[in-house]
């Protein structure tokens, strides 16, 4: 485990750590931060949804430079959000890469008696284009507004306390579940000498998962006790940051507004 | 004064069999000071729980407030503090732990910002607030969940171990706050060195997770034979008074023996 798979964990952790540095930023002064939460929530809901419609790679790019300036002027460093956002995207590209020999079209390259289409190609790059520009844009609505405001925002705008009971347990359990990982991890490293093998590691890390799902289980279970004990068992309620709604707001809305009537009128006409 | 905790024929198994607590039958009544002691795995950490309603017992029943056997009813004025400080702090920064027993319990926002400011303050925590909790050394962690606990202000205190990690400074504030509690407080611990600062009752938890002995603070803790049976050990004051002094006279915490000594010493 001091190998690849004990890297792989500690990278994976710190990774999920940055998660909760992001707190710093929230704090940071910056555009998305002078915003009151709901109006960040919706707005920036509003241009994540404007993405999921557009159809265009020049309209998605365009998205992308409008996540970029939000980021610019929130005081997000570009390659923090970079680092949270790609994962998805990439992930998601795997899963389409077939379409690029599926989807019919002009052939752009031949190989292995498979032909490689242009129109396979662009559907790829457009899919995955549009779920990194998604995922930044809900990135950043994380990265500017803390945790708490983010929920107290859900439940004043009605969204469905289940959902938001999901999206905050969630949060909270996926942090919780790479930190027991990494203990698991530090533990077995300090009880190990010299190097081992990568065959070795994977040896290892097989015999970890099932000490690591009982553990993970265990601490769930503390965790939720420790909730419940603060009255977790009742919906979320965390205190509200709303505020009095100023031009900023109303600025931020009005670009959400265009950008999904935008996206609309692009992809289906008037 | 009416019971606050009323347990009866309490009984919890784990579904590994593991028998942790068995038909313990204990009353706690408003503004009791209580230390529940037992051994290392003598199942006091499951009493607290069944206790505080976070576990559901095997068998028997627990009335709160001489009310209702439903804990969620009364969240709002049990505050338990679990064993490990780990499990308590979930949030993204130390503020939003404190503040989320105050919120989920419908504190008003300004109570709750007034609480856990004087919380943070006593427990050397104010420069810590918006520091992620997984920053904080072992002892910060402790500091944090106890303010944590006593900031939605509960009437019965339900702690579990909650010096575990601190030092001595921080020892002695959370003793104080602890002491300083105007509602019930309830001591979970197998260290006997603070039981008689906290409690002036005395609840013993035998190996087999039933109730081995239930006094006085003074018969409990000059009973060296009691305490040896159920795998725990005499404060040091009584070991160092025990055979010179009657039972009635062994100071049982360092002040008092401090005070004995010089008094003596003239």
């Amino acid at each position: 485990m001091t190998g690849v798979v004990g890297r792989s964990v500690e990278s994976i952790t710190g990774a999920l750590r940055t998660v909760f540095t992001a707190e710093q930023v929230a704090s940071a002064d910056g555009l998305l931060q002078r915003r009151d939460p709901r109006v960040a929530v919706c707005s920036v809901a509003g241009l994540a949804l404007a993405v999921m419609i557009t159809r265009t790679i020049a309209v998605t790019l365009c998205f992308g430079a409008v996540t970029v300036i939000l980021a610019r002027l929130s005081a997000v460093p570009l390659r923090r959000l970079l680092a949270r956002s790609l994962a998805v995207p990439l992930v998601s590209a795997v899963i389409v890469l077939p379409q690029v020999v599926v989807l019919p079209g002009d052939t752009l390259v031949r190989a292995f008696g498979l032909s490689v289409t242009v129109d396979g190609v662009a559907y790829v790059v457009l899919f995955t284009l549009r779920v990194g520009v998604g995922v930044a844009l809900l990135s950043l609505i994380v990265m500017t507004t803390p945790f708490s405001a983010v929920i107290a925002a859900m439940r004043e705008l009605h969204v469905p306390v289940a959902l938001v009971w999901v999206i905050a347990v969630t949060y909270r359990y996926l942090f919780l579940f790479f930190d027991e990982l990494q203990r698991l991890v530090l533990a077995r490293n300090s009880r190990t000498t010299g190097r081992s093998s990568l065959r070795g590691g994977w040896r290892d890390a097989k015999r970890l998962v099932g000490t690591f799902l009982l553990r993970t289980l265990d601490r769930g279970e503390r965790v939720g006790r420790a909730m419940q004990a603060r009255g977790g068992a009742r919906p979320p309620s965390p205190y509200s940051r709303s505020r009095t709604v100023d031009r900023g707001d109303y600025a931020l809305v009005a670009l959400a507004v265009i950008a999904v009537v935008g996206s609309g009128v692009i992809r289906w006409g008037l | 004064m009416g019971p606050v905790i009323e347990a009866r024929g309490l009984t919890h198994a784990y579904p590994d069999g593991t028998t942790a607590i068995q038909d313990v039958t204990v009353s706690i009544d408003e503004g009791e000071r209580v230390a529940v002691i037992g051994a290392n795995g003598s199942g006091k950490s499951t009493l607290q729980l069944a206790l505080g309603g976070l576990v559901e017992p095997t068998a028997g029943t627990v009335r709160y407030f001489d009310e209702t056997t439903d804990a969620e009813a009364v969240r709002d004025r049990l505050g338990v503090l679990l064993q490990d400080p780990d499990d308590y702090l979930f949030n993204t920064t130390v503020r939003e732990d404190l503040e989320y027993g105050p919120a989920q319990l419908g504190m008003s926002r300004e109570a709750a910002t007034q609480r856990v400011a004087h919380v943070a303050a006593e427990l050397g925590l104010d420069t810590l607030l918006d520091r992620p909790p997984f920053r904080l050394s072992g002892g910060e962690k402790q500091r944090a969940a106890v303010a944590s606990v006593l900031a939605f202000e509960p009437d019965v205190l339900l702690l579990d171990e909650p010096f575990g990690a601190v030092d001595a400074h921080y020892r002695d504030r959370i003793l104080k706050l602890v002491t300083d509690h105007e509602g019930t407080v309830v001591l979970f611990t197998p260290s006997l060195d603070v039981v008689a600062d906290v409690a002036d009752r005395v609840i013993v938890v035998g190996p087999d997770g039933s109730i081995a002995a239930d006094g006085s603070v003074r018969d409990v803790l000059t009973d060296s034979t009691l305490l040896q049976a159920n795998g725990l050990r005499p404060p040091a004051t009584v070991t160092l008074f025990e055979g010179i002094l009657d039972a009635d006279d062994v100071p049982l915490t360092v002040s008092d023996a401090r005070a004995y000594l010089l008094d003596e010493l003239g």
